[in-house]
């Protein structure tokens, strides 16, 4: 047993109060004749064994009532038992009674609640918020911890914030849906560690999430000592269906939907603003049904150049942040480009092509060939070796960082940027050598840099031949000499995704645009499919699945204790009733 | 105003503030005697004369069984009053009787002089020769049995001078009564028996032994009955100096069956020895204690 207020304890000399007090009445009664005194003497001295019995009595009572009250002040806490350890084998929907109400206090303990407020949990299942309820339940778990405990707040970020009670419990109110994924089982095992290098005599995990199958991935999570508490899946969520991706190419806009598997086609539109203008002027350039898995291709009308914004919509659903996803559209004037006589059939041809797509057109604005141009360059090395020395120099005399290097062995391109060329066979090649790393590299063969670009300068590693390179023969070489053209050596970035809120980021070189990266919901979210037990199970080995009311039950349970307070206020009471009755038995 | 004839009903205390013992005591008589039409102690203090007829209204217990069987007429025995009965009256004027339990009620003294002063001015008017013997741990004053003008006055004079004395020696005032009753007599008692009773009974069965008639006037303040004060109190003996402590609400219940019980030993004990026995509380109005004794 233990005491909230063990100082009240002191209380306890007030227990001889009784006992003074009946010594002090005693000292100076009243006195008065009374002749029948011989009677008064019979009648005590055969009432003395009872009087006697029931003094002591009183004295008893009376004391242990003064006890009792000031052991109730001073909030004893005894253990009761309830509940299990850590590692329990997961029944779902506990219902611990016992230890439930506003007086049960608990054990020191380490508590990190994982609160999973990524996009899916702001669907709406019968007329409320899955994170409504999960934040309810963050708030319960939260509210029920005392100052000596240990808290942490985890949220779809995945970082594990420490802090009080109050403090926590307002980050929890705070939260909202983020377009983030949660990746539960590298969360929970970093809040399970937390709390495990804790020295607290208990350590629980509160696991609050819609459980969504693809939060689960790969890998588990069994920490030993730390008693996982996981909110069971919900039994049933609404069908959904999101954009996934919408990316403009060459071929118009393709559109991927997700969603729940099975769900029903849904019309979708996607529109586009003129560079510049406002949302207002945003005008339709297709319409169509998709359902989840599904991926669509509407054709885009003639643009004008620049950067168009546009965006894709869905009819709303349940869950309405992935019903809408943005898209940037760049439409580049072509590129003005001037071939050397050496460059070879190849090239010459892919240039022809580009000239007739009006991709590119003659001029001076790009140079290409063994020479460094006026301008921008993109330069390929001779084909006498004698010339390297030559292309070096004029290379260093531009300021260039790179330079031709010796032969390198052949070997397969690799690039993060042009996915034409991926996997494209390389015989012949030299290495480039730069002086500031890997800057510039845009791609490589074995590692080592084959396409680099510094300024206006394009180094090729190979010359664009069927003898250097298998590239030529490649369907992807028309594209790539396009890129080349128009966006490398013109310095472009391409259009980049990330996650995040739907806003668009563009990246600007002076007064002009040179690429943007369209922020978006992971497409992951869409998919509101509830794990399996089986599959909770895989991933929380240790984990006791709960629902609602067994979560209640359970938490603390491990080190739940009752303030017996209440019932020792009971007994008071009780103890008074019997003294009243025991005094006022001879009156 | 009070009615004076029947002061014998009224509340002694109320009674007692109209004048001296001996108005107080010739209101009550007049009024005791109004009330119930005829000598109220006929039949032991008077001798049988002649018979006469039976007249509807006469007492049954008068008629002579003996004629009616013989002759088969009724005829009633009449009695004429004896004028040489001798009466004696004891008085227990020890201090425990000079007590009250309110300062509204008369002392046990005080209701006992009255008593006493009625009941002896009833005897002498019925020509019976009355004294008085007052007593506390020694007999303090002795009036012998007279007849003649001016005994009550006496007696009554006798009341007054007996101051409250300390303890209780009744055995000792009977015995010294019992040598003073040359013949068969009337012996009343009243006292608050607050005393031995073993010694007192083995004196009354004496006088009973000589063929003395005694009647025992047990009085008693209402406050002797019910036990009452202060949570915590000292309750001190008049006579004796002895105390003790008690709590009169936890000892109340005991308290009152002892004085019960007290009350049904003496009841039972004076009639096992042939003594008549009266408790007599001092807020009954003394007509009624006197009809007791009827």
């Amino acid at each position: 047993m233990t005491f909230l207020h063990p100082l009240a304890l002191l209380g306890l000399a007030a227990a001889a109060i009784p006992a003074l007090l009946h010594l002090l009445e005693r000292r100076t009664p009243p006195e008065a004749e009374f002749p029948p005194l011989r009677y008064l003497r019979d009648a005590e001295r055969q009432s003395a064994r009872r009087l006697r019995l029931r003094h002591l009595l009183l004295l008893i009572l009376r004391t242990a009532l003064v006890a009792v009250i000031v052991l109730a002040a001073a909030r004893p806490i005894l253990p009761t038992g309830v509940g299990g350890g850590s590692g329990g084998s997961g029944g779902s929907g506990g219902s611990g009674a016992s230890g439930r109400g506003s007086t049960a206090v608990h054990a020191p303990t380490a508590l990190a609640v994982v609160l999973d407020n990524s996009l899916s949990a702001s669907a709406v299942v019968d007329g409320r918020p899955v994170l409504d309820r999960l934040k309810a339940l963050a708030r319960a778990s939260l509210a029920q911890a005392a100052p000596g405990d240990r808290l942490w707040l985890v949220l779809a970020d995945g970082v594990a914030r420490a802090g009080s009670r109050e403090a926590l419990l307002a980050s929890v109110d705070g939260a909202t849906a983020t377009p983030q994924r949660l990746d539960l089982v590298p969360a929970v095992g970093g809040a399970a560690r937390l709390v495990a290098a804790e020295p607290l005599p208990a350590r629980e995990v509160h696991v609050l999430s819609d459980l969504q199958r693809t939060a689960l991935g790969a890998g588990s999570v069994d920490v030993p000592g730390v008693a996982e508490l996981v909110l069971a899946p919900p039994a049933r969520v609404p069908a959904n269906r999101g954009v996934a991706a919408a990316r403009a190419g060459d071929g118009g806009l393709t559109i991927a939907v997700s969603g729940t598997p099975g769900a029903s086609a849904a019309p979708l539109v996607a529109r586009v603003q003129p560079p510049g203008s406002a949302p207002a002027r945003a005008r339709e350039v297709g319409r169509t049904l998709a359902a989840p898995g599904q991926s669509v291709t509407l054709p885009l009308p003639p643009l004008a150049p620049g950067w168009w914004i546009g965006e894709v919509l869905l009819d709303a659903d349940e869950l309405r942040g992935d019903d809408r996803r943005l898209f940037v559209v760049r439409v580049a004037a072509p590129a003005s480009v001037t071939a050397e006589a050496d460059v070879g059939p190849f090239l010459s041809a892919a240039l022809a092509v580009l000239r007739v797509a009006r991709r590119v057109v003659v001029g001076g604005e790009i140079a290409i060939g063994e020479r460094l141009g006026a301008a921008r360059s993109i330069v390929l090395p001779p084909g006498d070796p004698a010339l390297l020395g030559q292309v070096n120099r004029a290379l260093a005399a531009r300021g260039v960082r790179w330079h031709f290097g010796p032969p390198g062995p052949p070997g397969t391109l690799a690039s993060a940027d042009l996915a034409m060329v991926r996997g494209v066979q390389v015989n012949r090649r030299y290495r480039l050598e730069g002086t500031e790393g890997d800057s510039g590299v845009v791609a490589s063969v074995n590692g080592e840099p084959w396409l680099v670009r510094d300024g206006g300068v394009v180094l090729l590693g190979s010359r664009l031949d069927t003898t250097w390179t298998a590239l030529p023969g490649a369907p992807g070489f028309v594209p790539f000499v396009d890129a080349l053209a128009n966006r490398i050596a013109r310095g472009e970035a391409p259009v980049a995704e990330a996650v995040g809120a739907p806003r668009l980021q563009f990246f600007t070189r002076g007064a002009d645009t040179v690429g943007a990266t369209v922020f978006g919901p992971d497409p992951r979210e869409s998919d509101l499919t509830p794990a399996t037990p089986d599959e909770v199970r895989r991933a929380f080995p240790g984990a006791r699945l709960l629902d609602e009311a067994g979560l209640a039950a359970e938490r603390f349970a491990a080190t739940r204790r009752a303030d017996v307070s209440g019932l020792l206020l009971g007994f008071a009471l009780l103890l008074a009733a019997i003294e009243l009755a025991v005094a006022s038995m001879s009156r | 105003m009070v009615d004076s004839r029947r002061l014998d009903l009224l509340d002694p205390a109320e009674v007692a503030r109209l004048g001296g013992i001996e108005i107080v005591a010739q209101g009550v008589v007049e009024g005791f005697l109004a009330g119930i039409h005829r000598s109220p102690f006929r039949g032991f203090s008077v001798e049988f004369t002649e018979h006469r007829a039976y007249q509807p209204g006469d007492e049954l217990r008068y008629l002579d069984w003996k004629i009616l069987a013989r002759a088969d007429r009724l005829f009633v025995k009449q009695f004429e009053e004896e004028t040489n009965l001798r009466a004696m009256i004891l008085l227990d004027a020890s201090r425990s009787m000079a007590w009250r339990g309110d300062p509204a009620r008369l002392t046990k003294r005080g209701y006992a002089d009255r008593l006493v002063a009625a009941l002896a001015l009833i005897l002498l008017r019925q020509r019976d020769a009355t004294g008085l013997m007052t007593f506390d741990e020694a007999v303090r004053q002795v009036i012998p049995a007279r007849v003649k003008a001016g005994q009550w006055t006496r007696l009554v004079r006798g009341l007054i001078d007996t101051p409250d004395g300390l303890g209780t020696a009744a055995e000792t005032a009977l015995r010294q009564l019992a040598g003073l009753l040359a013949r068969r007599g009337l012996v009343v008692l009243v006292s608050d028996l607050l005393l031995d009773r073993g010694l007192a009974l083995t004196a009354l069965r004496y006088l009973r032994h000589r063929g003395h008639q005694v009647i025992v006037l047990h009085v008693m303040d209402p406050a002797e009955l019910e036990l009452a004060g202060p949570p915590e109190v000292r309750f001190r003996d008049p006579e004796s100096a002895a105390s003790v402590v008690v709590r009169p609400r936890e000892l109340a219940g005991a308290y009152a069956a002892t004085v019960r019980r007290e009350i049904a030993g003496w009841r039972a004990a004076c009639r096992r020895h042939g003594v008549a026995y009266h408790h007599i509380r001092t807020d009954m109005p003394f007509g009624m204690a006197l009809r007791l004794l009827a």
